[in-house]
């Protein structure tokens, strides 16, 4: 556990700053103050200064960038997966952000949709695609309107077209407003939706590298995963790896939501302690209210409890270590007054109502723990109950064609194993508690 | 053989082709892989989540029909960890499933019921409501559709999709809300509607036609051939033989002829086969008359005339053996060749085929008549329409061996009011008939579903059909009648 | 080592001898017979027809059919009485009920009493509690009597209706259906419970 030694000990979050360069900045939305920050130098350096594909691929594989949606998946290795030959193929966006919790990407948007633009063409370049979507929430009106404009003036610019910057290279890019469905999030899902047909994720193999939208090799990526290249084409893979730990490079946004006294959206290198994170930098919980779970990644990421966190770093193998996962790095802090029984129960409202309903594990699994859960919450629960949510939640896990049911067995299993005694209270307060339900 | 690779399922070696999956191997072994979603005429869905495997190497279960085999793959079906997803799958599968059992017509050839019994959980922890969804609803001139027994397969929906390519049905809604529906303002109508039925694997879709007529364990099936056109699908035909009524066709599976399908005309091929529409007993003269009397009278007219001045009129609906039957018959007993005439539907369009299954020429041995002619050398002229022909050869017996399937003459009763007109004229059918009464002589045949013999398709595919026990006890097939003759003929010198 | 000895010839023995028990039978009947003559003891002789004998009401007599609460059949033509019946005596004609929520019943339903065995497996086999046994244990008859029970005749005859009552209606649960099932049966449609939202 690098967590005493750890380098970032006495450091202010302000110190690191990659993607929320422009944070505060006036007007920060704009192409002229991108381009006064180093806005696309980076494209230029990567078609003008001879940069080939390969080496740019090399480059981010060199900076240990993994993807920043939530499996954190090497990216340099991912792009490296698309076949050699010529032919078409099409890099796409995740900007649908469905995760609960999740607010970063959005945050992107909000201060500079053209990182994520430049990062585009840089990554389009990288795997030879000569078109790419940017697929957005259809509730993110503010997103879309950010991301058309900038990609408008990154046309008229002549970053976008037939000609980038007059090197031959063509990439066109267009925005594809999904309808809203946490599926679409997952690569094949959003595919799927893409492709105009109805969100549900695809079997595997095809790997979408090989055969993903249009039957075509297709790259899926984070924006925050793309909005970090520009800057290591920049600075270089060396510059990134000096932020994070050895296997977790580089800065992360994290997001962090709950009665915390500054929730917001902090960019933060990886390996950095939670606790210090939720003390520290957002000023501890409101009211002084005690600290009671801590779920590190989204929704889907297993709860952590208060003593758990003690010693947790915040990059993928700590989480990991932890049975939990980094995920979106959205922080959700839960207090000691809020019952874990509520949050089980709330989770699995979520996930009943997302599943897409393709494989039945999912489909009739994420409506029977929703029963269950609410059975408990309503007072209609036995002693066993909570057992019995982990266990069908367990058989539930990695039956499916994508990780839909592992994300909903997550908190359906950590919540009645780490915090059974409250479960026991809802079965002994049953009358009260029915009661109380009305 | 580089496009041979060899994998071992439950430590049994198999080979198989370079990009097969572990169900087909498995199913190539013999080795029973649960499934629903799977079906080997329609694409990969991979949703059911049951066939899963273990496979030796990888951390997490895998579903058989979706993983490709590879050289030296470790497969094993049987071990407690996948008996126990198998279980689980099932208890997924079950949860909201409503267990109408005792309304449905599915029940008894159910894959959820013989699942359950082989794989089955049996002690169910679901204790909460079900998802309560629509049911019975009308999707369409011939299924009926009970969303709530749906298990979401969606075969169906693939079938429309790649198939018939109509598109008509979608799975509607999310999660545990999901339900199978047409789309909006649409009904399944085309020919392959009944495919449906026999695919779902569940009672979702059930067939109009076979609606509450009867529970499928009471009927028994027997491999046969579809009459119904010149594609000649194999098929089951179940019975009843309690009761001796026959309730309806399905496909069997025959790679050289039709696949996994057939159309929903030759589903319609049990209809006349019932006692109810048949002929019973000869007719001399408008009045009913022994089988051996009729065989006699028969007999009594060949001796006295020429073979010129005998004509055959067939019908492409009889068997191969049949057709020689008679004409060996006549040949001998008539030492000479009688005039061959070939009657055919003049509205049929011989020649059209919609793309699937189902072909113009409405009669199932077309090739096999034309080879026992070329084989027997005897020259036919064909009757389409025009009778003309056959009125002028001056027959003094013509023999008619009407179509067994009368759906597909429309136009017979026209016909057969020509072929009345004729000095004796003698009736070979099987269906109940107000026209053909009025022939000299009337002898009812067995049908497809009584008689052996072969049909030839129009690909020249051979293939032999099963005798039930026939519904009239005393009626014959064709060349039963002639060997008969034959007999009768020889006893008289 | 106990046994008993039955080898030894009976008729040298007065106590076990064939003639000595019948006569000692004989005499436990001319006693009960004096004793009920004298009115020393009750007799159990029912005076049928005059005097019905009252059987337990589990008894398994001749078949009835059960109803739902609004009179209807409760029977769904499933068929598995007709298929577990040993004797074949049971016939059923499905049809389609107008009442989507009952959607299949039996357009006849006909048992042929001379052929059943009353082994009572139509009533094990019903998974709708539709067919019992009922109490009717008089069913003699003349051989122009219809002896193939109709429905109409399981469901409303005068002996059942009497004997049974309102036990006739089967207290089973209709299965709840979705809304857009048209269905007049009570309590088909629970109440909305708010389950989805």
């Amino acid at each position: 556990m690098p967590v005493m030694n750890s380098p970032y000990m006495g450091r202010q979050p302000s110190e690191f700053k990659i993607l929320t360069e422009l944070e505060g900045v006036p007007n920060s939305r704009s192409l002229d103050v991108y381009k006064e920050h180093g806005g696309y130098a980076a494209l230029e350096k990567v078609l003008k200064g001879g940069m080939s594909p390969d080496d740019v691929i090399n480059l981010v594989k060199a900076s240990g960038l993994r993807g920043r949606g939530g499996a954190g998946f090497p990216t340099g290795m991912k792009w490296g997966f698309v076949p050699k030959p010529a032919g078409e193929k099409y890099l796409i966006t995740n900007f649908d952000e469905g995760e609960p919790g999740t607010y970063k990407d959005r945050y992107i948007a909000e201060l500079n949709a053209h990182m994520l633009i430049e990062g585009k063409i840089i990554a389009a370049y990288a795997i030879g695609a000569s078109k790419s979507y940017i697929y957005l929430r259809g509730e993110f009106y503010d997103e879309i309107a950010w991301c058309e404009q900038a990609i408008k003036e990154a046309y008229d610019a002549g970053y976008l077209g037939d000609n980038v910057l007059g090197t031959g290279f063509k990439h066109h890019m267009d925005v594809y407003v999904g309808a809203g469905a946490y599926i679409c999030g997952e690569e094949t899902g959003l595919i799927s939706s893409l492709e105009g047909k109805k969100g549900q994720p695809k079997l595997k193999p095809p790997f979408p590298a090989v055969k993903g939208y249009l039957g075509k090799p297709t790259i899926v990526n984070n924006v925050e995963t793309l909005a970090a290249v520009p800057w290591i084409i920049r600075n270089g893979a060396e510059a990134y790896k000096k932020f994070g730990t050895e296997k977790s490079a580089g800065t992360k946004l994290f997001n962090i939501s709950g009665p915390v006294v500054r929730p917001g959206c902090y960019e933060l290198p990886l390996g950095y302690p939670l606790k210090r994170f939720i003390y520290e930098d957002c000023g501890g919980l409101i009211g002084g209210k005690k600290l009671k779970a801590v779920i590190p990644g989204g929704a889907s990421a297993p709860v952590l409890t208060a003593a758990e966190i003690e010693n947790m770093t915040m990059d993928y193998e700590a989480f990991a270590a932890a049975g939990t996962m980094l995920g979106s790095g959205a922080v959700i802090v839960i207090p000691e007054d809020v019952s874990m029984v509520h949050v089980l129960e709330n989770l699995m409202h979520f996930f009943k109502d997302e599943s897409c309903g393709q494989c039945t594990p999912c489909r009739e699994g994420t409506g029977w723990l929703l029963k269950m859960s609410r059975d408990i919450v309503n007072g209609d629960g036995a002693p066993g109950d909570a057992e019995k949510i982990a266990d069908v939640a367990g058989k539930m896990m990695g039956r499916t064609i994508c990780t839909f049911s592992d994300a909903a067995a997550g908190p359906a299993r950590s919540i009645p194993q780490k915090f059974a005694h409250e479960f026991l209270e809802f079965y002994k307060n049953k009358a009260s508690a029915a009661h109380a339900q009305g | 053989m580089s496009n041979q690779i060899t994998l071992s399922i439950n430590n049994q070696s198999i080979s198989v082709p370079a990009g097969s999956t572990i169900m087909e191997a498995a199913q190539k072994l013999g080795v029973s892989v649960p499934h629903f979603c799977w079906h080997p005429g329609l694409s990969i869905a991979g949703v059911c989540r049951f066939c899963m495997v273990k496979v030796e190497g990888m951390p997490k279960l895998q579903i058989a029909c979706n993983t490709p085999a590879t050289e030296g793959m470790k497969v094993d079906t049987v071990s407690a960890e996948v008996k126990d997803a198998h279980k689980w799958a099932l208890e997924f599968h079950l949860i909201n499933h409503p267990l109408d059992c005792p309304i449905c017509d599915q029940a008894g050839e159910c894959e959820l019921q013989n699942y359950y019994m082989k794989v089955g959980k049996y002690q169910s922890q679901m204790e909460d409501e079900k998802v309560l969804k629509p049911k019975a609803l009308d999707v369409g001139d011939t299924l009926v559709l009970d969303t709530e027994r749906c298990i979401l397969c969606s075969r169906c929906v693939r079938f429309e999709d790649e198939v018939t390519k109509t598109s008509t049905l979608g799975i509607f809604n999310r999660g545990d809300q999901a339900t199978i529906g047409t789309y909006q303002g649409r009904k399944i109508k085309h020919n392959y509607s009944y495919n449906l039925a026999d695919i779902c694997p569940v009672g979702a879709f059930t067939a109009k036609d076979f609606r509450f007529k009867c529970r499928v364990w009471f009927l028994k099936e027997a491999k046969t051939v579809c009459p119904g056109c010149s594609t000649g699908c194999s098929v089951n035909l179940f019975q009843n033989s309690n009761q001796r009524e026959y309730y309806r066709l399905k496909p069997r599976h025959n790679a050289e002829v039709n696949g996994h399908w057939m159309c929903d005309t030759g589903r319609t091929m049990y209809e006349h086969l019932n006692a109810s529409t048949r002929l019973s007993a000869p007719l001399l003269n408008g009045e009913n008359v022994t089988f051996h009397a009729a065989l006699q009278a028969v007999s009594d007219a060949t001796k006295s005339v020429s073979a010129d001045k005998v004509a055959v009129v067939f019908t492409a609906q009889f068997t191969s053996e049949e057709y020689s039957a008679v004409l060996n018959s006549l040949k001998t007993t008539l030492k000479g060749t009688p005039k061959v005439f070939v009657w055919r539907e003049e509205t049929e369009t011989e020649e059209s085929f919609d793309g699937i299954l189902f072909r113009g020429d409405r009669n199932p041995n077309t090739r096999g008549m034309t080879e026992v002619l070329k084989q027997e050398s005897v020259g036919a002229s064909i009757l389409k329409g025009d009778f003309s022909a056959l009125a002028n050869a001056g027959a003094e017996l013509t023999l008619v061996f009407g179509p067994e399937v009368e759906s597909a003459y429309p136009s017979l009763a026209k016909a057969l009011s020509r072929f009345v007109e004729l000095k004796k004229s003698v009736y070979f059918g099987n269906t109940l008939n107000e026209v053909a009464k009025k022939f000299w002589l009337r002898i009812p045949v067995k049908t497809f579903a009584e008689k052996s013999g072969t049909f030839v398709n129009f690909n020249g595919v051979a293939q032999k059909l099963k005798a039930n026990p026939p519904v009239y006890p005393a009626v014959k097939a064709v060349d039963e009648y002639f060997a008969d003759l034959g007999k009768l003929a020889q006893s008289a010198v | 080592m106990a046994f008993v000895n039955v080898s030894r010839d009976p008729e040298r023995n007065f106590k076990n001898g064939y003639l000595a028990t019948s006569l000692v039978g004989m005499g436990t009947t001319l006693v009960t017979f004096a004793k009920q003559v004298f009115g020393l003891e009750e007799s159990n002789t029912v005076q049928w027809p005059e005097v019905e004998f009252q059987y337990s009401e589990r008894f398994k007599g001749a078949h009835f059919l059960t109803k739902r609460p609004d009179g209807r059949v409760r029977c769904t033509a499933c068929f598995l009485c007709a298929t577990n019946c040993p004797a074949q005596c049971i016939t059923i004609v499905a049809g389609e009920s107008p009442d989507k929520g009952v959607e299949k019943y039996p357009v006849r339903f006909e048992i042929d009493i001379l052929r059943c065995v009353f082994c009572g497996f139509c009533e094990e086999a019903c998974p709708v509690d539709a067919i019992r046994m009922g109490p009717e244990y008089s069913m003699a008859g003349l051989a122009e009597q219809k002896w193939v029970y109709t429905k109409a005749y399981l469901l409303d005859r005068e002996a059942v209706q009497r004997k049974v009552g309102e036990k006739q209606v089967s207290k089973k649960d209709e299965n709840t259906k979705h809304d857009t099932v048209e269905s007049s049966l009570p309590g088909v449609h629970a109440a909305h419970s708010g389950h989805d939202h």
